[in-house]
């Protein structure tokens, strides 16, 4: 029997009263890693109290021991980044340059909150009336809590956790059962800061462990980022009790590739894009669309090159991309395929049925490029979530544009092209949180707002940026007159 | 011998290099040149930490670990087959700091 995870409570590790657990493989060893509770309702109060008791010393403690705290935090996550990175790795079968990658970005959301001190300053006015002054406070407002996914496992809870506490806040998190191991260190660097008991809580869990802590009558808000079925389920409920919610969901993004563009550049740019993290990202990109002879190009290259990736286990470092997370998620990409090939789509690289020397149980998909792809199918508008690229025609600049904002989603798009005109056109019209031009991620860094629209976002503040201090803030206007 | 064939392969290779001639280096009593090659060392460690960046990771092509192999038996020829990798990797990482300090590693086994 592997070990049970424990959950932090309170400055404590302490055993679920769980009477379930689920279990964490290494996808591609399929190693038994550990087993993940599935934290109960009673564990979730517990949580919760602790955090609420924390609350009312933690926002009264200085704003820059709170953000001096963050320093210590960033030091001790620097000291160990390497295991970091192979943990992730690990749990969750990417590559090591995408870990080192994940938790540079988290470390990245760390900095951001080392500025509350800064940003976290409001604004008054002298004499809005004969002798009376108006001034407005941003204060914390409580007790917030993340669910956060398994594909970026240690980053995305730093997208929300440091902003939060620095702010004055308390704060749980519940990770994704899949991907438990990133966040239990980065609890021990937590508990290593020695915060007061309380401030910064983690709980493990699936969907019972989540709705317990939505609809706590003491959580003030919430953090989600997954599917965006999910992502609405996590939006209404958490607004019909009451609170503050940003859930980030799924994605369908496309790139257009303009005849202008320079193709052998954009398909290295490209590759990275649609394959990194085996896809599995909501920035990944799903659709290339070639405008006129783009196409063909782009067919060409991409064919020569997707071929040619090294697919393998995350912890060598040649390996250029890894496996999904799990054996579900392989069946459930590779029926997508199916189904795009009855849908009349030419497979160019096929990964179905793909396997690894060495790890003949991995939950391998090869990197598959499908052409041909037509806009009412399944393929062009389903969230794979895997290292599929579907390819679609264009015959113009306008075309494309009108393809891409049929997406019922609004994540992210880009745009190849040396054309500077058609670069603004393409920023000015495009439905999509996220906008890349000449770039394939187009993930915003940790002082940005995430973006999102349509189908990819429920709720009004995005996580990051300014807006995760108007989430994680309660502002109070203060009239004085003193005669 | 492994092919190249990402960022972290490319920096893990001078990282192992580098402390290959520490070693070396210090076993014959060449302080001075022990302490550079772990200067150099630790340099890329932290480079290969803070320039890893999602969104511009690309595949990398054209570098094998068998073209740079060191052999310590001959310092000078070790050092230009260094100074070789570290010329022949630099242009192809597209993070100009990691760019520069490949750069600045391999002029300075050129000295």
């Amino acid at each position: 029997m592997s070990r049970m995870i424990k959950n932090y409570i309170d400055g404590e590790w302490v055993a679920s009263a769980a009477a379930h657990s689920s279990p964490v493989h290494d996808p591609a060893t399929c190693e038994l890693l550990a087993h993940c509770p599935d934290s109960t309702a009673a564990d979730i109060d517990q949580a919760v109290q602790a955090a609420k008791a924390a609350f009312s010393e933690w926002r009264s403690t200085p704003v820059l021991v709170r953000a001096q705290a963050m320093h210590h935090f960033k030091v001790m996550v620097e000291e160990r980044f390497e295991d970091i990175s192979r943990i992730v790795v690990r749990e969750h079968g990417k590559t090591m340059d995408e870990a080192r990658g994940e938790v540079r970005r988290g470390i990245e959301s760390i900095d951001f909150a080392m500025s509350v001190p800064v940003l976290m300053r409001s604004d008054g006015l002298e004499d809005i009336s004969s002798g009376i002054d108006e001034t407005t406070l941003r204060q914390p407002a409580g007790v917030f809590a993340a669910i956060t996914p398994f594909n970026f496992p240690f980053m995305v809870p730093l997208w929300f956790l440091p902003t939060a506490i620095t702010c004055g806040n308390t704060f749980i998190l519940k990770p994704s059962p899949q991907t438990p191991l990133s966040t239990e260190l980065l609890f021990e660097l937590l508990d290593e800061l020695d915060l007061p008991e309380g401030v910064v809580n983690l709980v493990n869990g699936g969907v019972p462990s989540a709705t317990a802590l939505m609809e706590h009558p003491d959580v003030t808000g919430v953090s989600f980022v997954g599917s965006s079925p999910v992502a609405k389920i996590i939006y209404e409920t958490c607004t019909r009790n009451g609170k503050r919610v940003q859930a980030q969901g799924g994605a369908k993004n496309y790139i257009a590739v303009m005849p202008d563009a320079d193709i052998a550049a954009s398909v290295k740019n490209i590759l990275g894009a649609a394959y990194g993290c085996a896809g599995q990202r909501c920035l990944a990109a799903a659709v290339a669309v070639g405008v006129g002879d783009a196409y063909d190009q782009l067919k060409d290259e991409l064919s020569a090159q997707v071929a040619n990736l090294k697919v393998g286990y995350g912890l060598d470092e040649t390996t250029q991309m890894g496996t999904v997370i799990s054996d579900a998620a392989k069946d459930r990409i590779e029926s997508m395929i199916d189904r795009s090939v009855d849908d009349g789509a030419e497979v160019l690289v096929d990964g179905r049925g793909f396997s690894v020397a060495g790890y003949a149980d991995g939950a391998w998909v090869g990197p598959t490029l499908i052409a041909d792809v037509q806009p009412d199918t399944t393929m062009a508008n389903e969230e794979v979530f895997g290292p599929v690229l579907s390819l679609m025609k264009a015959d113009s600049f306008e075309d494309a544009v009108q393809i891409i904002n049929q997406s019922r989603y609004g994540n992210a798009a880009s745009i190849f092209t040396n054309n500077g005109k058609q670069a603004r056109e393409f920023k000015y019209n495009v439905n999509a949180g996220n906008i890349g031009v000449n770039i394939g991620v187009a993930a915003p860094s940790a002082s940005f707002p995430f973006g999102g629209q349509k189908d990819s976002f429920f709720g009004d503040l995005h996580g990051q940026g300014m807006d995760s201090i108007e989430f994680y803030t309660e502002r109070k206007i203060v009239i004085e007159r003193w005669v | 011998m492994a092919t190249l064939n990402t960022f972290g392969a490319v920096l893990s290779h001078a990282i192992a290099m580098e402390a290959q001639l520490e070693d070396w280096y210090s076993r014959i009593g060449e302080d001075a040149q022990a302490k550079a090659a772990a200067k150099r060392r630790k340099m890329l460690e932290r480079v290969r930490r803070e320039n890893v960046v999602e969104i511009t990771l690309e595949p990398i092509e054209g570098l094998d670990a068998a073209d740079y192999q060191l052999d310590l038996a001959d310092a000078a020829a070790a050092r230009r087959v260094a100074a070789r990798f570290y010329q022949d990797a630099a242009p192809k990482i597209n993070v100009r700091s990691a760019q520069r300090a490949l750069e600045r590693c391999g002029k300075q086994h050129l000295r």
